[in-house]
């Protein structure tokens, strides 16, 4: 009496009972028919294993970065308040992870509504709001990405509470800023909307938008108060204007 | 607002500049992220979630289980409990993504409505290369031969597998020897 295929499997894998393992290893050792099949078996597993873990790693980036944002979330979580002034730079990369916890934050809390905010915010709660800023502050960072505030724990509340978000699925939405900080945008909540990245025109198409306005105002093409003006107003139909397509 | 970018731009500038003191909860979850990223990522991949996607909920796994940490609430299987969240985020995953497409796709909808799909994987061993070919043989299998197969190559147990995906452990056993049966007669 021959062994299973499953039996063969189960014993590869160590999932036999003993006493039953014990009486399969002593079949195999006499029976020839089931050790070119246990051959067949392993092969099998070798070849998948082989070939799935080629095709996968190519496609798994860099630890670093990944790492260092579960730390500094991490790092947020365990603190529950704001950074020191002093701790300037790394205040603001908190700061970031504290806007990712804002999102990452409904990821257990919460649950959002199927009524779903479309791309654009509403004009009426979300005009957009500046603060005072200089060029030279705007165009002292490179990328539109360092300069990014805090977003206080109240302010994210008071901003989903008036859009009717009662609760979140993780990455559903992102707290954004309509005028983005780094062209002057304020952290009010006439500047703050829940912004869904499941829509085609979402935060991480908008994030462009920011990149490139904050090339062309500090490349002397676009004034502040325009890139101002155009992103608050209408910003998908400033991204046509700016980016294309 | 670029929250997520900027400190993976510049992971460097993060790590040398903050002067970490972290806590023993922190450097054990960043830990056991080292040592379980990649083979969740490999999981999250395999089961077609986009990688900027994959790397989000891997994030979130981990956060969940700092706070499960703080709480002292995990128990002695971390990997199976970790494989265990990645499982759920992805069912998340993938109806968000099919609520999305407003429909229920082909994803693995072919193997319940095609009477035998490795037979069409299987025909395209006269022209693709084996590793495509295999990879089309493992897509075309039932959704739980396929689920049983990724875990069990990142190498959790039968019963690891079987609170996973509430199943019996006997079916866990049947579904990987099918599955390798239909990657056997693919590969010969």
């Amino acid at each position: 009496m021959h062994l299973s295929d499953e039996q063969l499997l189960m014993l590869a894998d160590g999932e036999l009972p003993e006493g039953d393992a014990v009486s399969a290893r002593g079949h195999m050792q006499a029976c020839w028919t089931c050790r070119e099949k246990m051959a067949v078996l392993e092969n099998t597993i070798n070849a998948f294993i082989r070939e799935r873990n080629e095709e996968l790693a190519e496609r798994v980036p860099s630890a670093a970065g990944p790492r260092a944002l579960l730390r500094a979330r991490m790092a947020e979580m365990a603190a529950g308040q704001r950074p020191r002034r002093a701790e300037w730079l790394v205040g603001r990369v908190l700061a970031a992870a504290a806007c990712v916890c804002v999102v990452a934050g409904t990821v257990v809390l919460l649950e959002i509504r199927a009524r779903a905010e479309g791309p654009r915010p509403n004009a009426a709660m979300t005009p957009g709001e500046t603060r005072p800023i200089s060029l030279a502050e705007v165009c002292s960072h490179p990328t539109a990405e360092v300069v990014v505030q805090d977003i206080s724990l109240e302010t994210r509340q008071r901003v989903l509470e008036k859009y009717g978000v009662r609760s979140g699925v993780p990455g559903d939405f992102e707290v954004d800023y309509l005028i983005t900080p780094d062209l002057g945008g304020a952290e009010t909540v006439r500047n703050l909307w829940p912004q869904p990245y499941s829509a085609r025109w979402n935060a991480k198409v908008k994030d462009r938008l920011e990149q490139r306005l904050h090339d062309l105002v500090c490349a002397g093409k676009v004034d502040l108060e325009t890139a101002q003006r155009d992103i608050a107003t209408d910003w998908i139909g400033a991204y046509k204007k700016y980016v294309g397509r | 607002m670029k929250a997520i970018r900027m400190p993976w731009a510049a992971p460097a500038a993060v790590e040398s500049q903050r002067a970490p003191r972290q806590s023993p909860v922190e450097d054990e979850v960043v830990a056991l992220y080292d040592q379980l990223r990649v083979p969740v990522m490999r999981y999250l991949l395999a089961n077609r979630v986009p990688a900027a996607d994959a790397e989000e909920i891997v994030q979130e796994i981990f956060l969940l289980l700092f706070r499960n940490l703080q709480k002292e609430k995990l128990g002695v299987n971390t990997a199976g409990w970790v494989f265990g969240a990645a499982h759920n985020f992805w069912l998340k995953h993938r109806e968000k993504t099919r609520r999305e497409a407003g429909l229920v796709d082909g994803w693995d909808a072919g193997s319940e409505g095609v009477a035998d799909p490795t037979a069409r994987a299987d025909s395209m061993l006269l022209s693709a290369e084996r590793q495509q070919t295999l990879m089309a043989v493992v897509r075309a299998l039932p959704e739980p031969q396929q689920q049983c197969l990724q875990l069990r190559a990142e190498g959790l147990r039968y019963r690891e597998i079987a609170k996973i995906l509430g199943m019996s452990l006997g079916s866990v056993a049947n579904a990987l020897q099918s599955a390798l049966a239909r990657l056997a007669r693919a590969d010969r």
